[in-house]
C-alpha cells in the first residue's frame, strides 16, 4: 500500500517546526530524501495520509504565527499517542540520525543501527551542541582549545590564564 | 590461511626537471621590485589553482571515489604547500606577501594570473571537462621554452623565470638579496600533512630548492625523459601533478616501464564519472536575491573563507604560528561548501561555494 | 609452517608488535599468530585504507558507540562487550562468564592492532612509589623491579608510542622534573589543553580541598598522551636498536630535531596531527592516535611470517624437560563456523602477548607456568567512578581528545594505607559515558514535551555546559579476583572462554567515598550543579557506610600471570620469562603486579622492551 500521495513538500516545513532548524539547514545536511523514505517504510500509508493531513491543517492554520503554530503542534501532533508517535520519532531522526526503536520490540544495546552512516555524520544534536559528531567533521589541530568556530559566542570566558 | 606482508618502501618523490641552463635570460626582470611582484604572483598562481581543485573534490564521494578523491586532495595539499614555500621566498628577500587583498580572488572562471590566457580555470563539478582542464594547468614545459614571466605557456616557463631572477639579482646586488627577516619565515613546525616538506628560505640555495619542490612537483615537469635508467613511475613514486591528473583521466595507474610521454599502461583504477554532486558552474552571489537562504548561505562561506585568507595573511606576515590556527577554518569551509553542495537550485542543480571577496 | 622459528609469538597488540619489530629489526625469524581477520592486517596503503573505512562506516552505522563497536564481532574469536555487562551475576550471555558477586567491566579486543585501536592513548608513567606498595604502604605487593630499573625502558616506550606532552608539567605526589631527568622532552610537544580544562583550571588549580582532617592542594597537569602533534625540536631520539656488540637493546641517536611523525598506516602524510575528531575510543579516523599496527608495519617483513585467523588452544608443554614443544593452534576460515584446521607451530622460544586475559586462559587450558598457583588471580582494573554535573557556563564539551588534563594530587599519599589511590583525568566527552549524551538529552528533552526551538535551545544550553570528572581508582591485587577455564564454557571452537570472580573490596569502596567527598568540593569551587546518579541497577553498583556508588571499568584488564622475585608467588621473572618453562615469556599488563593509577599501556610497553632484550640475549647466548 502507498500513501495517497507524495509528501515531501511538506516534510520540510513540517520538519522545521518540529526540530527548530529551518529548512535550509536541513537540506543542508543531505539526508532529506533519506529521511522521508525512512518515515514511509517505518509506518503505515495511512498513519503517513493522516500525519500529514493534520500536519497541513496545523501549518495552515498557524499561518507562520510561530506562538500559535506551536501550540497546535503541541496539542495534535507531538503527543506520543498521535499517529504512533511519528513527529517525535521525526524529531529524533534528524537529531541523532536513528530510528527510534520500538519499545516493545527494542534491539540490544549492541544492535541498534542508525538509519545510514551518513545519517549518525549528520545528525543535528552536535550542530545544536555547538561540536561535531565524533570521529567526523572534525575540526583540525588544536581548536578545541578555543570555543567552536561559527554561531557567535555568548558566554565568552574572560581573562583565561593558565593559572600554573 | 597463512598471509605473508611485505611493509612497502617508503615513497620518492618524483623530482623532475632539466639541469639548470647557465645565466642568462635575465634581462627580463628590470629591479628587485619587480622580482617582489612576480613572486605576489607566484603566490596568486599558487592560491588560483586552489578553490578550483577544492570545488571539484568537494563534489565527489571520499569512499565511492577514492582515487580520484585522494588524488585531487594530494594535488591541493601540495598547492598550499607551494603557496607557502613562494610566501617564504617573499619574506626571504624583503617583500611582503599580501592574500587579504580584494584582487587577491580571481573572478572565476579565470585565466591563470599573467598567463597567455590561452584557457579559463572553472569552478564545476569532477568530469572529464574538469580533468581536461586540471591538465592544462599542470602541464609541463615543452624542452626548450624560454622563462617567461608574462604570458607564459606554462608554469614552469614562469618559474624558470623567476628562478634565473633570484640569480641574478642575489648575484648583482651587494650583500645579497636575501636579508628579509627570519623570523618571518614559516616553518615544518607550523606546516605539515603532505605536499612535501617546508622548507624555510635563508638564502638563494634555499630558494632554489623551494622553487624546485614546486615545480618538480607539480607544473614544469619537462616532457621527454633524457636518462633512460631513472624509474619516474610506480606505486613508490610521488607524481608531478599533470601525471596524477592523467591516472584519473585515463582510469589506469602509470607502470614503472611508462614514458612521461604516453599515458598510463598500468591497471585499471575505479574512477565513477557519474558520481559527482550536480553543482551549478561557478556560482555567484549575484545569482541569488539578496537576503534569500541560498545567499546567506553563500555570503557565510565566503565569510569564512575572507577568515582563513586574512589567517594566512598574518601568519605570511609576522605571526607564522598562526597557520596552526587556519587549519580549523580550512576545515570550516569545508564542512560549509558540503552544506551548500547538498541544497538545490529547482533545476536540477545543486549550489555550491562561489569563492569571492567579501568584507569582513 | 614445518619449520622452525627463532621465536613463536602470540597476539599482534602493542606487547606483540613490539616484540616481533624489536626480533625481526635484530634478524631473528619470527612466526606472528593472530587471531582475529586478515584484513585486519593489512598493512600497504589501499587494502589497509579500505579495511580501515570498513571500521570507520561500522562505527558510523551503530546507534550504541561502544569500545569494540567499529570492530569485527567474530564468533570464533570473541571479545568481551562492554554493552552486555549486566547488574547481575552469575551470567554466562557474553564472552565472559561472569561469577561475580560482580561483573567485570572492562573489554580488550581480538584483533590485529589488538586493543589500541580503540584506546585513548594518555600515557603517564607510574610512580616511583607505586613500585613499592607493600613496603610503604602495606598493601598488595612490591615489584621486583623499581621505577629507576624501568626508567630507561619508559623511554624507549615513548619513543615507540610517539607521546606528546610537557615533562617540565608533569609535577605532583611523588613526580617531578627528576622523574624524568634533567633535560629529557618528549618526542612532541604537548596537546593543546582543551577549552574546558582552561575553565577547570582557573577555578581549581592551587584549590585547597579537605578529606578525614587533612587537606590537599589540587593542581591541574597537562596529560601525556600517545597521539601526534608538533614534534619537539629538542628530542634527540632517531629509533631502537639490538647492538650486537653489547648485547643491550638502545634508545640510539643524539642528534635534535630529527623525530619523524609516524603518520596512518595507509598513508604517512595522514594523521601528522590530531585533527581533533573526539572519537579516539573507538576509533581515530586518522591514525593521529598510535596503534600497534604501526609497530608491526616496521617490522623487518622478510623476517616475520603472520599467521591470522589463527586462534591458540594449547601450549604443548613437554613434562620431560620442562619446556615448551610447540604450541597448537586453530585457524579458521570463516569466523563463524565451527569448522577449523588445527596446525602446530615450533619455534626455540614462544612468547604469550595475547593480552591478560587470553594469557591466562592460554596457561590455564595448557597447565603451564602455573606451579605458583598465581596464573589468572589478582586481576585488577582502574574502577572509574564518575561525577557528572553542569557547568555555569558554556565549556563546549564533545571536542577534542577524551583528556589533555589530569588532576595527579590523589596518585600518592600516607591515604594508601587506608584506601586506594586515584588519578583524576577531566573528560572532554561531557556526560557521553555514563549517560549516552546528547542523545539521552534528546530524549529527555521530548519527554519533557520540548520540541521544535525549545528543543534545540535547551540542547545549546546544557549540553554545551556538561562536564565530567573521573576517579580511576587503584585496584590492589587480590588472589580471589580470578579468571579460571571450566570445560562446562567453550567458545564455537572448543576453547575455553575465561570464567571469571570478581569484586571490589573495602579498600576500593572506602575510595569512592573518599573521591566523592574531594568531587563534591571541586564541583562547588567550580559552581558546577552535580547530576551524578549512582543507581542500584547500574551494572557495578555498591555501597560503602550505608551509601551508594557506582564504577565502571577502564579497559586496563591488569595482573593475571605477575611478575615477581619468587617463583612461589609469581608466573615471570623480572626478565619476564615464566619461572616453570624457561623457553616460554609473557609480555603484557598480566605481568604487573600492580596498578599504580598510571594508565598501563605506556608501562607494559616498557617492560616489553625489557623482555625484547630479555629474549634476544637468550637467543645469542
Amino acid at each position: 500500500m502507498t500513501t495517497s500521495r507524495n509528501y515531501t513538500d511538506l516534510f520540510l516545513p513540517i520538519s522545521a517546526w518540529l526540530t527548530g532548524f529551518d529548512t535550509t539547514e536541513l537540506q543542508a545536511t543531505g539526508m532529506t530524501a533519506t529521511y522521508y523514505a525512512t518515515i514511509t517504510t517505518k509506518n503505515t500509508a495511512s498513519c503517513i495520509d493522516d500525519f500529514f493531513a493534520q500536519a497541513e491543517l496545523v501549518l495552515q492554520e498557524g499561518g507562520g504565527d510561530e506562538d500559535k503554530t506551536n501550540s497546535l503542534i503541541a496539542s495534535q501532533l507531538f503527543p506520543t499517542s498521535c499517529y504512533n508517535n511519528l513527529a517525535q520519532n521525526i524529531i529524533t531522526m534528524w537529531y541523532t540520525g536513528e530510528w527510534a526503536p520500538d519499545v516493545n520490540a527494542a534491539p540490544s544495546l549492541a544492535e541498534a543501527h542508525n538509519i545510514s552512516p551518513n545519517a549518525y555524520v549528520q545528525g543535528l544534536m552536535w550542530t545544536a551542541a555547538s561540536t561535531h559528531p565524533p570521529g567526523a567533521k572534525q575540526p583540525g589541530y588544536g581548536s578545541w582549545a578555543d570555543p567552536p568556530i561559527g554561531p557567535p559566542v555568548d558566554a565568552p570566558l574572560t581573562s583565561i590564564s593558565n593559572a600554573r | 590461511m597463512s598471509q605473508h606482508y611485505q611493509a612497502p618502501a617508503p615513497r620518492r618523490r618524483q623530482q623532475l626537471f632539466r639541469p639548470d641552463e647557465p645565466l642568462h635570460g635575465c634581462g627580463l626582470i628590470t629591479s628587485l621590485d619587480s622580482l617582489r611582484s612576480h613572486l605576489q604572483t607566484a603566490i596568486e598562481i599558487e592560491h588560483s589553482t586552489i578553490p578550483t581543485y577544492l570545488t571539484t573534490l568537494y563534489t565527489i564521494n571520499p569512499i565511492t571515489n577514492a582515487f580520484a578523491y585522494q588524488t585531487i586532495q594530494s594535488v591541493v595539499m601540495e598547492e598550499m604547500l607551494h603557496m607557502t614555500l613562494a610566501a617564504n621566498i617573499m619574506n626571504a628577500i624583503g617583500g611582503h606577501p599580501a592574500v587579504n587583498t580584494n584582487d587577491f580572488i580571481p573572478e572565476y572562471p579565470t585565466y591563470l594570473p599573467h598567463s597567455d590566457d590561452a584557457f579559463l580555470v572553472p569552478l564545476q563539478k569532477f568530469c572529464k571537462d574538469t580533468v581536461d582542464v586540471f591538465l592544462k594547468i599542470e602541464k609541463p614545459a615543452h624542452k626548450f621554452v624560454p622563462p617567461e614571466f608574462n604570458n607564459y605557456k606554462t608554469i614552469g616557463q614562469f618559474y624558470k623565470a623567476v628562478k634565473y631572477g633570484l640569480r641574478y639579482w642575489d648575484h648583482v646586488t651587494p650583500g645579497g638579496i636575501f636579508t628579509g627577516d627570519k623570523s618571518l619565515q614559516v616553518t615544518c613546525e607550523q606546516y605539515y600533512g603532505g605536499g612535501g616538506k617546508l622548507t624555510a628560505v635563508y638564502s638563494l640555495s634555499d630558494a632554489v630548492l623551494a622553487i624546485n619542490e614546486i615545480v618538480g612537483q607539480g607544473e614544469g615537469m619537462d616532457g621527454t625523459i633524457e636518462d633512460p635508467d631513472q624509474v619516474f613511475f610506480g606505486e613508490d613514486v610521488e607524481y608531478a601533478h599533470y601525471y596524477k591528473f592523467n591516472e584519473i583521466r585515463h582510469e589506469r595507474r602509470y607502470r614503472p616501464e611508462d614514458t612521461a610521454n604516453c599515458p598510463p599502461t598500468g591497471r585499471r583504477v575505479h574512477v565513477d564519472w557519474d558520481a559527482a554532486i550536480n553543482m551549478h558552474p561557478n556560482p555567484k552571489m549575484k545569482d541569488y536575491p539578496v537576503g534569500s537562504p541560498l545567499y546567506n548561505k553563500t555570503l557565510d562561506f565566503n565569510q569564512s573563507y575572507m577568515r582563513l585568507l586574512t589567517c594566512i595573511h598574518d601568519a605570511f606576515n609576522g605571526q607564522p604560528d598562526l597557520l596552526m590556527k587556519a587549519v580549523p577554518l580550512m576545515y570550516d569551509l569545508k564542512y560549509k561548501a558540503l552544506d551548500l553542495l547538498n541544497l538545490p537550485l529547482g533545476n536540477g542543480e545543486m549550489a555550491g561555494p562561489s569563492f569571492e571577496y567579501v568584507a569582513i | 609452517m614445518d619449520h622452525e622459528y627463532d621465536v613463536v609469538l602470540v597476539g599482534s597488540g602493542i606487547a606483540g608488535a613490539v616484540i616481533a619489530k624489536t626480533l625481526t629489526q635484530a634478524g631473528k625469524r619470527v612466526l606472528l599468530l593472530e587471531a582475529g581477520l586478515a584484513a585486519g592486517m593489512a598493512l600497504s596503503p589501499e587494502p589497509s585504507y579500505a579495511n580501515y573505512q570498513r571500521y570507520l562506516e561500522t562505527f558510523y552505522s551503530k546507534a550504541n558507540k561502544a569500545t569494540n563497536g567499529p570492530y569485527p564481532d567474530l564468533p570464533d574469536a570473541q571479545s568481551p562487550d562492554v554493552l552486555q555487562i549486566e547488574a547481575k551475576t552469575p551470567y554466562d550471555e557474553g564472552y565472559l562468564v561472569q561469577n561475580g558477586p560482580l561483573p567485570f567491566a572492562s573489554d580488550c579486543l581480538r584483533s590485529p592492532g589488538g586493543t589500541t585501536l580503540h584506546w585513548l592513548g594518555n600515557v603517564p608513567r607510574m610512580l616511583p612509589n607505586d613500585f613499592q606498595m607493600k613496603t610503604l604502604y602495606g598493601q598488595g605487593v612490591d615489584w621486583p623491579i623499581s621505577y629507576d630499573d624501568l626508567k630507561p625502558w619508559y623511554e624507549m616506550a615513548e619513543y615507540e608510542i610517539g607521546v606528546s606532552g610537557d615533562v617540565a608539567a608533569q609535577v605532583g605526589p611523588d613526580m617531578d622534573r627528576s622523574n624524568y631527568g634533567d633535560d629529557y622532552v618528549f618526542p612532541m610537544k604537548e596537546i593543546p589543553q582543551s577549552y574546558q580544562d582552561q575553565v577547570w583550571m582557573k577555578n581549581t588549580e592551587n584549590l585547597s580541598v579537605s578529606l578525614y582532617g587533612k587537606d590537599y592542594n589540587v593542581t591541574c597537569v597537562s596529560m601525556p598522551q600517545g597521539r601526534n602533534s608538533i614534534p619537539n625540536p629538542a628530542y634527540r631520539k632517531t629509533g631502537i636498536f639490538w647492538n650486537d656488540e653489547t648485547k643491550r637493546l638502545e634508545l640510539a641517536g643524539d642528534e635534535p630535531g630529527k623525530y619523524e611523525v609516524v603518520g596512518a598506516i595507509w598513508d604517512q602524510n595522514t594523521g601528522n596531527r590530531c585533527e581533533g575528531n573526539a572519537s579516539c575510543v573507538p576509533i581515530c579516523p586518522v591514525q593521529a592516535k598510535y596503534n600497534a599496527l604501526k609497530t608491526l608495519k616496521k617490522s623487518d617483513h622478510s623476517k616475520l611470517d603472520i599467521a591470522t585467523q589463527a586462534v591458540v588452544s594449547k601450549l604443548l608443554v613437554n613434562d620431560t624437560t620442562g619446556k615448551l614443544d610447540g604450541i597448537e593452534y586453530k585457524v579458521y576460515a570463516n569466523p563463524a563456523s565451527p569448522i577449523y584446521t588445527t596446525k602446530v607451530a615450533k619455534g626455540k622460544i614462544y612468547v604469550l602477548a595475547a593480552g591478560a586475559l587470553e594469557n591466562a586462559k592460554i596457561l590455564l587450558s595448557s597447565n603451564a607456568a602455573n606451579s605458583s598457583d598465581q596464573v589468572g588471580r589478582n586481576l585488577m582494573d582502574h574502577l572509574v567512578m564518575l561525577m557528572w554535573g553542569l557547568f555555569p557556563e558554556k565549556v563546549y564539551p564533545y571536542r577534542g581528545p577524551g583528556c589533555t588534563t589530569y588532576l595527579p594530587t590523589f596518585r600518592d599519599g600516607e591515604f594508601r594505607k587506608d584506601f586506594a589511590a586515584w588519578i583524576s583525568p577531566l573528560d572532554n566527552w561531557g556526560w557521553s559515558w555514563p549517560t549516552f549524551a546528547p542523545g539521552s538529552d534528546v530524549s529527555n528533552g521530548l519527554a519533557a514535551g520540548k520540541f521544535g526551538k525549545a528543543l534545540r535551545d535547551s540542547l545549546a544550553d546544557t549540553v554545551t555546559r556538561q562536564a565530567l570528572l573521573h576517579f580511576e581508582c587503584e585496584q590492589a591485587p587480590d588472589p580471589n579476583n580470578r579468571i579460571t577455564v571450566s570445560p562446562q564454557y567453550t567458545d564455537l571452537l572448543g576453547n575455553y572462554r575465561p570464567v571469571i570472580q570478581y569484586d571490589a573490596s573495602d579498600y576500593m569502596r572506602k575510595s569512592f567515598e573518599a573521591a566523592k567527598k574531594v568531587g563534591d568540593q571541586i564541583f562547588a569551587a567550580n559552581g558546577i550543579e552535580d547530576f551524578t546518579d549512582y543507581n542500584p541497577s547500574d551494572a557495578d553498583y555498591v555501597t560503602w557506610k550505608n551509601r551508594g556508588y557506582t564504577f565502571w571499568g577502564a579497559g586496563h584488564i591488569v595482573g593475571t600471570h605477575r611478575m615477581g622475585s619468587s617463583p612461589a608467588d609469581s608466573v615471570v621473572k623480572p626478565t619476564q620469562q615464566t619461572w616453570d618453562h624457561d623457553n616460554l615469556y609473557l609480555v603484557g599488563c598480566g605481568n604487573m603486579p600492580t596498578l599504580g593509577t598510571s594508565n598501563p599501556t605506556l608501562t607494559m610497553t616498557a617492560l616489553t622492551f625489557m623482555a625484547a632484550e630479555a629474549i634476544l640475549k637468550q637467543l645469542e647466548a
